[in-house]
This record gives C-alpha cells, structure tokens and sequence, in this order.
C-alpha cells in the first residue's frame, strides 16, 4: 500500500509534535512524506500524480481556528481542480482513504457540545470530509492528537504506533486488523534485533501466532453454537 | 490473566526494555498491548461459548 503523507504547518521547524511524527513515520514502508508550505511553487502535475498514485492519502496539520492552515487550503485550491477531481465523469481519487491526522492545543474533551470549544472534529472538517465525498473517496476517522506536549513518554510510546498504524493498516481497526499489522511486521523486526535476543523475538513470535489461532479457533466454535441456535 | 501469558509479558517487556530506538521500543511495547488485548478476546469468547453450551432446558 503506497501512503501519501501532505504536511501542512506554517513553521515545521519549530513544531515538536510535526518533528516527532516525521521521526516515527515506519521504516520499510511505501509512504511519501511532503511538506506542503516548503514548496516553493506547488507543482500541479506532480502533485496530481501523487495522489493518484496513492492508496491512502493523510492530510497532516495543526487546527487553527477549528481549520487547517491556509497552506492546505491553498494546497486544496491550486491542486484539486474540478477536472481532476470529478471532471469528465472521471474520478481518479475513487476508492482512496483520506485520512486526518490533526493536533491541537486543547484536550479531547473539549471538542464537544457543552465541552470549552463547543464543536467536534467532525464538524469543524466537515469541508475536507465533503471533499472527499465529493471525489468518492473513504474516509478514514480523524486521527486526532490533544495537548503533545503533555504527553508523557508511555502515552508518546504508544503514539508513535498508533501513527503508524493510521498510515498503513487496513482499516477498519479492528483486533483481526491490528492482529495482521504486527504479524506482518513481526519478522522484519526480529531480524533487526541483536543475535542473543532474536530467540526471544522468534518465541514472541510463535506465542502471538498461537494466541491469535486460538483467537479465530473460538470464534469458530462460537458461529457454529450461533448457527445450531438458529435452527 | 494467566501465568503464561503473564510469563509472555515479562518478555515482551523484558525485550523493548533492551531496545535503544525510541520507535522500536514502541513497537514492542504496542505488541505486549495487543497482547493483552488478546488475552481479554480469549477470555470474552470462552466465557461466551461456555454460556451458551450450557443450556438447562436440553437437559
């Protein structure tokens, strides 16, 4: 799966939740990372071509009053055109996963009716989740990360693959899904551990396998007791 | 939990303990999460095949 990665954020340098995304971006992966305001002119046909040739597209970008930066919607302007997108009866964008990933400087709970922003994400992106209707594309749900800096190291752990998995596990996130994405993975990452630990790696390995066999095993025997109910 | 997979995590934390990549460690510590997570599904299945295996009335 090819994943595009469009960065919006009017100063990356300075931003240290878009400096630690970059760092966890998952090595040995098909994504394209791009940062959209260091583009000295944006180059229509390029970017076109980029999208086409994504699977998954995630738009990346801090929320500035309940929106993306203009650089994204500059972005949206000059690269979406009506032609590209739905022109012609011709929809290269069908069938692709838009993906959100937005941070923002309050807290989960404040994006809520009766919470302090009054508004959820859902409603403050409506515009980009119309677009993608717009160009029969799937929306993925926002992956939405509150207050970084005051994440602390267990939480920024676990953050780094969540991220991952947001940019390259099949959705939707169900445990099956999640079950795959680290069995896929699994021996790339024992094969980088230290020979005197890959033993380890390899017995996690088999134990996971065997859990998640299990796992489907009992789900088996439970269908089969469902369907002898039914009769 | 069970003491195996109880055994299982301390091995899994014993091993993204001993990793010096920031990301690394991440993803062995998201593995013993998921993990868990199976445990719990485990548990939840059996408890359910055992509740509906045990039918009074065709007794």
């Amino acid at each position: 799966m090819t994943t595009l990665v469009l960065v919006s954020h009017p100063h990356l340098a300075d931003s240290t939740s878009q400096q630690f995304l970059k760092a966890s971006l998952p090595a040995n992966e098909d994504i394209i990372w791009e940062h959209i305001e260091s583009q000295p002119t944006l180059d229509v046909a390029k970017e076109q071509d980029q999208l086409r040739h994504a699977d998954r597209i995630i738009l990346q970008f801090p929320l500035y009053w309940y929106a993306a930066p203009a650089g994204l919607k500059q972005w949206e302007d000059t690269v979406l055109t009506r032609t590209f997108v739905y022109g012609d009866h011709r929809y290269p964008l069908a069938d692709k996963e838009l993906g959100i990933v937005v941070t923002t400087g309050m807290p989960g709970k404040a994006f809520q009716r009766g919470g302090a922003e009054q508004i959820t994400l859902d409603a403050a992106l409506a515009p980009l989740a119309a677009v993608a209707e717009r160009a029969k594309m799937t929306w993925l749900p926002i992956f939405a990360i509150h207050q970084f800096a005051y994440l602390e190291e267990p939480e920024k752990l676990q953050l780094v693959v969540d991220y991952q998995r947001y940019l390259t596990q099949e959705q939707p996130d169900s445990l099956g899904d999640r079950q795959a994405w680290f069995a896929e993975r699994l021996p790339e990452m024992i094969k980088q551990l230290p020979p005197e630990q890959q033993a380890t790696g390899r017995l996690i390995e088999a134990e996971f396998a065997q859990q998640k066999d299990d796992i489907d095993a009992l789900a088996d025997t439970l269908s089969l007791i469902k369907e002898q109910e039914d009769d | 939990m069970t003491e195996h997979s109880q055994w299982l995590q301390l091995q899994i934390d014993k091993l993204a303990e001993q990793q010096g990549k920031f990301t690394d460690r991440a993803f062995w510590l998201a593995l013993a999460e998921l993990v868990r997570e199976q445990e719990r599904r485990s548990d939840q299945l059996r408890g359910e095949v055992d509740g509906r295996t045990w039918r009074p009335d065709r007794w």
